[in-house]
């Protein structure tokens, strides 16, 4: 019995200081069992009000669903821009200097730091509502991901045709076309896409804090009560979601293994 | 062009390869490059917003230094930071408990139950799929506004992820010790404690820290749906224009997220490769 209870004691100091951290964490957020118990009946009601889903609402939400999709694209093809452009400095087989790879992996991982939230806020600040803070967001936001991955995949090409290219004297850019470039393109596209995956999640989001899409549907709808029709919103969500990532996960197979720019 | 043609000394060889790489895509360019503009045209976008930006940028600068601090001493900011990590903490703790049993219930070499495999796999795809936004907007309304529906949401969304994670470990555990507990007869919970557990458990703790990190920054979005926390502070004190508010809140945020990212660093690191439950 002892010998248990030695085997098993830092796994039940650990389990007890969780489940504490858990009770502790269920006191500030409000948690408590009546409450809990009295509100399923009444969250079962409202949950039926949401169906049958409205959908004479459907007309007025394929623009704001479209400028969604435009939201994620556009920002994605300019924080890959922008991703690219750090790249190349930030990759030591292309930057013989270090203090501007530093500089240049400090604003990328800075990036990844932030908060997706403290950007859309200040971006909002800055430029006000509509989609165009939306679209600086996401391209914001994309920069230090996408930028990262470029750069790992900048070090990992095949060195022997950068060096070919050295000794007999090629500059960088005709360094960076022919010998780099095609190596990476399709995994800086194959990135890229997944990354639209995630930012059309994103772009979704920005409707809440007014910058514009379907998302404002979402929420908007849901503050006057007309939960038939964010039930709609909902769905159209949710079929946004899986054709984008179908769309992207198509194009990624065809690019992945492919020979781009050679 | 010319650097290439020489170095190959076959120019016209060098041109048709050109033409014929022009002609496969050039098509795929062309139509995103329409597609682009055309998204860019119907969002507005005009350089000069860029450059309208920048007076209004300046002006919010001036106006969010110096910080405020005395937002902070409130009690309630510190309220809505422990609103926000608990939100993040006992959510990612439910989540992982909730893929534990799906992780284990879809893996192959334990699950031999065909469909509740599939089932599983099946429950994990579909999370993976849905927004975490429309989660908490449903829970909104079932459970209603306040951290606790925060708190349920974030559990929700981590399980398409966790899960997923915790089964393919599980599926690519060393098969030795388990053929050898299933050849004397063990049961098949004695074989997932003995010969799978030990091996996969140090993977599932790192990557629910992993998932904390991404928790964290959800249950600031969360805030502004209705979920409370630390979130919903900085977006009021924007749409009020406290700006210097807002600083003061914005540095708390940066603080909080990124102690919390080197917490759960160190503790990853100290525990992949140790022997958990050995």
């Amino acid at each position: 019995m002892f010998s248990y209870f030695k085997r098993y004691m830092k796994s039940i100091f650990w389990s007890a200081l969780l489940l504490f951290l858990v009770w502790g964490g269920l006191i500030v957020c409000r948690v408590n069992t009546s409450n809990l118990l009295s509100n399923i009946p009444r969250g079962i009601k409202l949950l039926r009000y949401m169906l049958p889903p409205d959908w004479s609402a459907l007309p007025s939400m394929v623009g704001p669903a479209l400028e969604t999709v435009q939201i994620a694209f556009v920002g994605t093809v300019i924080g890959a821009a922008l991703a690219f452009a750090l790249s190349l400095p930030a990759a030591s087989n292309l930057t013989p200097y270090t203090a501007l790879r530093e500089f240049a992996r400090g604003i990328m991982s800075a990036e990844r730091a932030l908060p997706d939230l403290l950007i859309i806020l200040f971006f909002v600040a800055i430029v006000g509502l509509g989609p165009f803070p939306g679209v600086m967001a996401v391209a914001v936001s994309s920069v230090g991901m996408l930028g990262k991955l470029f750069a790992d995949a900048i070090e990992e090409v095949d060195p022997r045709p950068l060096e070919a290219m050295e000794t007999v004297g090629a500059t960088w850019l005709q360094m960076v076309r022919y010998a780099v470039l095609p190596q990476i393109i399709p995994s800086v596209i194959a990135s890229t896409l997944y990354r639209f995956d995630v930012n059309i999640r994103m772009s979704i989001f920005l409707g809440v804090v007014g910058a514009g899409g379907i998302g404002f549907n979402l929420i908007n709808s849901m503050r006057l009560l007309r939960y038939q029709e964010t039930m709609a919103a909902i769905m159209v969500v949710l079929v946004l979601v899986v054709a984008c990532e179908k769309t992207s996960e198509f194009l990624r197979s065809r690019v992945l293994g492919q020979e781009v720019l050679k | 062009m010319k650097f290439k043609a020489l170095l190959t000394g076959e120019r016209k060889k060098e041109e048709e390869r050109y033409r014929r790489y022009f002609e496969k895509y050039y098509g795929v360019g062309l139509v995103f490059a329409a597609l682009f503009f055309w998204s860019w045209r119907s969002l507005k976008i005009y350089p000069e917003l860029f450059l309208s930006g920048i007076p209004h940028f300046i002006k919010l600068v001036g106006e969010m230094i110096p910080p405020n601090w005395q937002v902070l001493t409130g009690g309630n900011v510190a309220m809505a930071v422990l609103e926000t990590l608990s939100m993040a903490f006992v959510g990612t703790v439910f989540g992982a408990i909730l893929s534990f049993f799906l992780g284990i219930f879809a893996a192959q070499n334990v699950t031999p139950a065909a469909p509740v495999r599939e089932l599983c796999r099946y429950i994990m795809a579909l999370e993976r799929a849905v927004p975490t936004l429309i989660i908490i907007l449903l829970l909104v309304v079932f459970i209603g506004l306040g951290p606790f529906a925060g708190m349920v949401a974030i559990a929700i969304g981590s399980v398409g992820m966790l899960g997923k994670l915790f089964a393919e470990a599980i599926e690519h555990v060393d098969p030795r010790p388990l053929e050898s507990l299933e050849a004397a007869g063990a049961t098949r919970l004695q074989l997932i404690r003995y010969a799978v557990l030990p091996q996969v458990i140090p993977s599932f703790i790192a990557n629910s820290l992993y998932r904390f990190d991404i928790n964290l920054r959800t249950a600031l979005f969360l805030g502004i749906v209705g979920g409370g926390g630390i979130g919903l502070n900085l977006h009021v004190a924007m749409s009020l224009f406290r700006y210097a508010d807002a600083l003061a809140i914005t540095v708390i945020v940066l603080l909080l997220i990124v102690t919390a990212e080197k917490f759960s660093d160190y503790l990853r690191k100290k525990i992949i490769g140790q022997e958990v439950l050995s």
